[in-house]
């Protein structure tokens, strides 16, 4: 019984779709137009992200200089310390001459170093700190130890750190923020349009009501019209995106190379995903609220 | 009785009831020739519906119905007369609860309509067979389809829903017209898929509101006959009508409604009194 309803509504959605064509396709244009847009939000979302991690990674790191009369049994306690707190993912030593190593290997240094003299890089403790909002303490723990050098004694830039977080709260709010906003004017054209369709078969509707059809199996046509709706309207905005990503990236990096913008294609299994998924909910749930009011008993 | 009384419509074309009767002896197929049996309903069994100081005040301020108590046991066959406005078609409302009561109980099938939760009311609907003046076929499909669209929603097998349908297109005597649509049908033939509609799926109760409102007074005649066939299997009828011939000559339970109120309950009753009298002529 529930095969022959689900057929019945299948047959019925189908042929509603077909019967109100222009109703249909302008529904499946708004839709997609507003999927396109979250599919922008999502992938410039994403890529800021993976350019915050990037950052991220770098700022959650924190060179912490070492005088250079500091014993290195004092350094290896430090460094022990350090590695037992749970804040810290990575302690690594970094001797002098290693740090001139680093220093020489960089091809922007390759003139000054060919200037210096003896060697006066610190030895340096590299901690890497598993949440960015702990590399302060960690800094302040680490100005508090004796054999820190005085004059230099961390690499940490608290505020940018500070700005780094404030950043991604407020972009991560707003991408929220624009993709509830999407998402009530979807719902909002799904229901009109649904609710166009019902009020051209509000008679069929009043008959099943009164041979006794119940209110799911009166209401499930509709909500798998709205269901079909939004997965076609997905399906076409997924389509552009993809065409679009890769060239709009590359764009992008020519214009603005600083920021390290790079494509993703495994981003783009994800996206199909939450465009179909969205799709599907958005056209649901605008079918069920417009054919609420006809379908009521 | 020689000749009935000439009335509004009918005795404006000048019919009588004989001459309906005769008519739609005429134009009746053999099969509905038979003698039609008369189910006698037991008054002192325990009534299928039921009202018990029943009132239905609408949001409006308008008091529809006031202190409606009645009884009908299975089988019975009932007209509800009355001038328009009298709350005829509040009471069949109240009947299909596409309303509740403002005040007292209505039970059908020993169950209180008022206090049905609204997941079970589709499975009450099913018990009842619904026939309305203006058809509500679906335009856009076949005789045969808008009978079977009944049991479809029912979700009954494609092998039951096809001999139910034919032996309800049988019945109303539409064979042959199945793929017909209801375009191009005449009002009767469209009244005729209604019934089918409404006994396909062998509904306890029929319940009709001027069934006959939009038919010439032979087609309403036959009709009626429809009617009486199905009350004759076992079901219970309620019919509102305003068929004042068609009341007189079948002598059957009639409840004049007046204001909202009961006014007459007769168990062989005519249309015929002081209410509805003048409210027949100005039509």
């Amino acid at each position: 019984m529930m095969l022959r309803n689900l057929k019945f509504a299948l047959n019925s959605a189908w042929q509603s779709f077909w019967r109100n064509l222009a109703v249909s396709l302008a529904a499946v244009l708004s839709i997609t137009l507003i999927l396109i847009l979250a599919g922008v939000n999502l992938l410039v979302g994403h890529a800021f992200a993976q350019v915050l991690d990037g950052f991220r990674a770098k700022v959650s790191e924190i060179s912490i200089n070492v005088a250079d009369d500091t014993p290195l049994q004092s350094v290896s306690d430090f460094q022990l310390q350090l590695s037992a707190d749970s804040r810290v993912t990575s302690v690594r030593f970094i001797t002098k001459e290693e740090a001139l190593a680093q220093f020489k290997s960089d091809p922007q240094n390759v003139v000054l170093a060919q200037q210096i003299e003896g060697n006066p890089l610190d030895a340096k403790l590299e901690v890497r700190v598993a949440n960015l909002g702990d590399v302060a303490a960690i800094d302040t723990i680490a100005r508090r130890w004796p054999g820190v050098d005085p004059t230099d004694p961390t690499n940490y830039q608290g505020d940018f750190v500070n700005r780094m977080l404030e950043l991604s709260q407020w972009l991560g709010l707003a991408g929220v923020g624009l993709l509830l906003i999407l998402m009530v004017v979807s719902v909002v054209i799904v229901m009109n349009t649904i609710r166009t369709a019902v009020y051209h078969r509000r008679k069929e509707i009043e008959v099943m009501k009164l041979v006794g059809a119940t209110e799911w199996f009166v209401r499930g046509p509709f909500v798998i019209e709205g269901i079909m709706t939004g997965l076609i309207a997905a399906a076409i905005a997924l389509a552009l995106l993809v065409v679009v990503y890769p060239p709009a990236v590359d764009r992008f990096k020519s214009d603005i190379g600083f920021i390290p913008l790079s494509y993703d294609p495994a981003f783009i299994s994800s996206l199909a995903q939450d465009l179909l998924l969205a799709g599907a909910l958005l056209g649901a749930l605008g079918s069920y609220i417009g054919v609420r009011r006809y379908v009521r008993i | 009785m020689s000749r009935l009384e000439g009335v509004g419509r009918i005795g404006a074309i000048g019919y009588t009831a004989r001459d309906l009767v005769r008519r739609a002896r005429v134009r009746n197929t053999p099969q509905q020739k038979t003698q039609l049996m008369v189910l006698t309903p037991d008054f002192d069994t325990r009534p299928v519906i039921s009202f018990q100081h029943v009132f239905k005040t609408y949001p409006t301020g308008t008091e529809a119905l006031r202190d409606i108590n009645l009884e009908v046991p299975e089988g019975d066959f009932l007209f509800l007369v009355g001038p328009s406005g009298a709350g005829k078609s509040t009471l069949v409302r109240l009947l299909i609860r596409e309303e509740k009561p403002s005040k007292g109980k209505i039970f059908v099938d020993g169950v209180e309509l008022g206090r049905m939760k609204r997941r079970k009311l589709p499975y009450y609907r099913r018990k009842v067979g619904l026939v309305f003046q203006d058809f509500k076929l679906l335009p856009n499909l076949t005789v045969y389809e808008n009978v079977a669209f009944a049991l479809r929603v029912l979700g009954e097998p494609d092998s039951r829903v096809q001999a139910s349908v034919a032996e309800a297109i049988d019945t109303v005597s539409l064979s042959g017209k199945e793929h017909t649509y209801p375009a191009n049908l005449s009002g009767g033939e469209q009244q005729r898929v209604a019934i089918a509609r409404a006994l396909v799926h062998a509904p306890r109760f029929i319940i009709a509101d001027e069934p006959t409102g939009n038919l010439d007074p032979a087609t309403a005649w036959e009709i009626m006959q429809l009617f009486l066939r199905i009350n004759a299997r076992g079901a219970t009828v309620v019919m509102a009508t305003h068929n004042r011939e068609i009341v007189d000559l079948l002598r059957r339970r009639v409840i004049a409604i007046d204001a909202g109120q009961i006014a007459r309950d007769d168990r062989s009753g005519r249309y015929h009194d002081d209410v509805a009298k003048p409210q027949v002529r100005a039509q």
